[in-house]
């Protein structure tokens, strides 16, 4: 009786936690159309959000090409289809692997980084402090977050997605002997339009699920200094689970509308 | 203030690159499918596209030309194929040019094949529709490779028995195989027969050499190959040899048949040649005849020197010299 009653709550607390995670959203879009535009402290957030995870990105969309090129070659190689190593990595690397790879690595760094921010702010009574001064604190601190969030990911993705296709280039260079100019011929062959723009689409939205949910577990930190670890740890956690449910509905409507 | 100026180039920098990097891998794809380019429209119509897709690529003569960008049915089981085929190569496609569904590599995509044919024909222009072939579906070879094992395996079988057989020497193969004083028979056989070839061989060349050391302008050979008058003569001949031929057996036959009437008959030829009592009183008479001749011989010697005669024979002797 305990037990279920145990499973009722948290049940009961995980409906709530998505009706506020949705008003969050909501409220966002509400405050993001109306003035004033805090522009400067966007700026500030893209460069921060962009510019800063450019190397993390970069590595790791490196080390990704390489090891997808390193790790696939034998298995191609025992059907003699070494030649459809380009089109393999490229529609993998553009259409999924980048995309999802790319934003976990950014819900770890960006979204960890927003709630734990966002929550020492919350604790440190900084939020309630701008309130009180008149300075809309949700415009300030969580509309650029979540815009910068969002716009910044696609991009990271393209860099991480043309740096996997580099490594896997190199690699093929390297064991393969194949010409960086026939790499990107095939690369370039083997996509289509029904290939990267759902994926740029799917980015802007892991790009907004990781500010949203950054920003809400930051704004709503509780319990003090503890309440931040917390705030940061959950943050990356839901974002991670939301990642892959958008990954999921972004295949089925991609699907749908390009016959993949 | 430096700070902020710093980042928000820094900021410049990494969002143009991203969108230069977007854009541009955007409009290389939408290049290969020639969306940015001029690009002419054609038509093909199928009555099987294999699992042609839309985007699928189109080649002339083995060169990216296009892609797929329409898969119609109309009617009941053709189906149309629109295909956007970039100017520069389009304009080398003629009217009669040919188009088949094909498979990029073994297990690779479905592609549209345009195939040139020889003659001289206007360009295609945009709109047109082209010719097609059906080539055989991976289905049908499927199904044809299916007969051919079923036979393969039927053949083997009796392979299988046969070279059993000819294993436990059975047959003439087997025979020859293994039994091994038929292989020296056989070998003989084929040295003899070397030896005849060898000796035909000569032969006809001696019998070349004879032929070719022929004069056929001078010799009789010659006049009677080459001249129509000495042939016409030679038929003659033989025409008449053989009314003679026809003569000889004719007279045979009777000279046969007055043979068989001699032998056969009483008269006196018969008795002549079969009675030997009348052979042995010749032969005693030619004998009588031949004693009285030699003493009519001695009678007359005698008579010579008869003092009646004398005086005759001695005129006979001066007549004799004087002439």
């Amino acid at each position: 009786m305990a037990a279920s009653l145990q499973i009722f709550q948290k049940t009961k607390a995980f409906f709530i936690e998505i009706g506020d995670i949705s008003f969050f959203a909501l409220r966002f879009f509400k405050e993001v159309f109306t003035k004033p535009f805090e522009f400067k402290e966007l700026m500030r957030q893209c460069y921060h959000m962009g510019n800063r995870s450019l190397l993390l990105v970069g590595v790791t969309g490196f080390i990704l090409g390489l090891v997808f090129t390193l790790q696939s070659r034998p298995t191609l190689m025992e059907f003699g289809a070494e030649s459809w190593m380009p089109s393999m990595v490229s529609i993998s690397i553009v259409r999924e692997i980048g995309p999802v790879i790319i934003a976990l690595i950014c819900a770890g760094r960006i979204g960890s980084g927003i709630g734990a921010e966002l929550g020492s702010m919350r604790v440190t009574e900084q939020i309630d402090a701008m309130e009180v001064s008149g300075t809309n604190p949700f415009k300030y601190l969580v509309v650029t977050r979540i815009v910068a969030t969002t716009l910044m990911l696609p991009l990271l993705i393209v860099f991480g997605d043309t740096i996997a296709l580099i490594g896997s280039a190199i690699v093929e260079n390297l064991k393969g002997a194949v010409s960086y100019q026939l790499y990107f011929n095939q690369v370039f062959d083997a996509l289509k339009f029904s290939d990267i723009l759902p994926a740029t689409v799917k980015s802007f939205f892991f790009g907004f699920a990781i500010g949203l949910i950054g920003c809400y577990k930051g704004y709503h930190c509780k319990k003090g200094t503890v309440g931040v670890g917390e705030a940061s740890n959950s943050a990356v956690v839901y974002t991670s689970m939301l990642l892959f449910v958008i990954d999921f509905i972004a295949v089925f409507v991609s699907d749908i509308f390009f016959e993949v | 203030m430096q700070k902020s100026t710093s980042q928000k180039i820094k900021l410049g920098i990494f969002v143009i690159l991203g969108t230069v990097l977007l854009v541009s891998a955007l409009y290389f794809i939408g290049n290969r499918q020639n969306l940015f380019g001029k690009s002419i429209k054609l038509h093909a119509q199928f009555a099987n596209v294999n699992g042609l897709q839309l985007g699928n690529n189109v080649r002339y003569s083995g060169i990216n030309a296009g892609t797929v960008i329409g898969i119609e049915m109309t009617g009941q089981s053709q189906i149309v194929v629109s295909m956007l085929i970039s100017e520069k190569i389009g304009g080398r496609i003629q009217k009669n040019a040919i188009a088949t569904i094909g498979s990029d590599g073994l297990v690779g995509s479905m592609i549209v094949n345009i195939i040139p044919r020889k003659g001289e024909f206007p360009s295609v222009i945009s709109g047109d529709t082209i010719a097609t072939y059906s080539k055989i579906g991976a289905d049908d070879m499927l199904t044809t490779l299916n007969v051919t094992n079923e036979n393969a395996a039927i053949l083997t079988s009796e392979l299988l028995e046969i070279t059993n057989k000819v294993l436990e020497g059975k047959g003439t193969v087997g025979m020859l195989i293994n039994d091994s004083i038929m292989a020296d028979d056989l070998k003989q056989s084929v040295f003899q027969l070397k030896q005849a070839s060898t000796s035909a061989s000569k032969a006809m060349a001696e019998l070349n050499g004879i032929i070719s050391s022929v004069n056929y302008e001078e010799s009789v050979a010659g006049l009677l190959l080459s001249d129509t008058a000495s042939a016409q003569k030679m038929r003659t001949v033989v025409d008449n040899l053989e009314q003679s031929s026809v003569n000889i057996e004719a007279m045979t036959r009777s000279l046969g048949t007055y043979i068989s009437e001699i032998k056969e008959g009483k008269g006196t030829l018969n008795y002549l040649t079969q009675d030997e009592k009348f052979v042995k009183d010749l032969d005693s008479t030619l004998t009588n005849i031949k004693e009285a001749t030699y003493r009519l011989n001695e009678n007359m010697e005698a008579l010579k020197h008869n003092f009646f005669f004398r005086g005759y024979f001695r005129k006979l002797e001066r007549q004799n010299k004087k002439n």
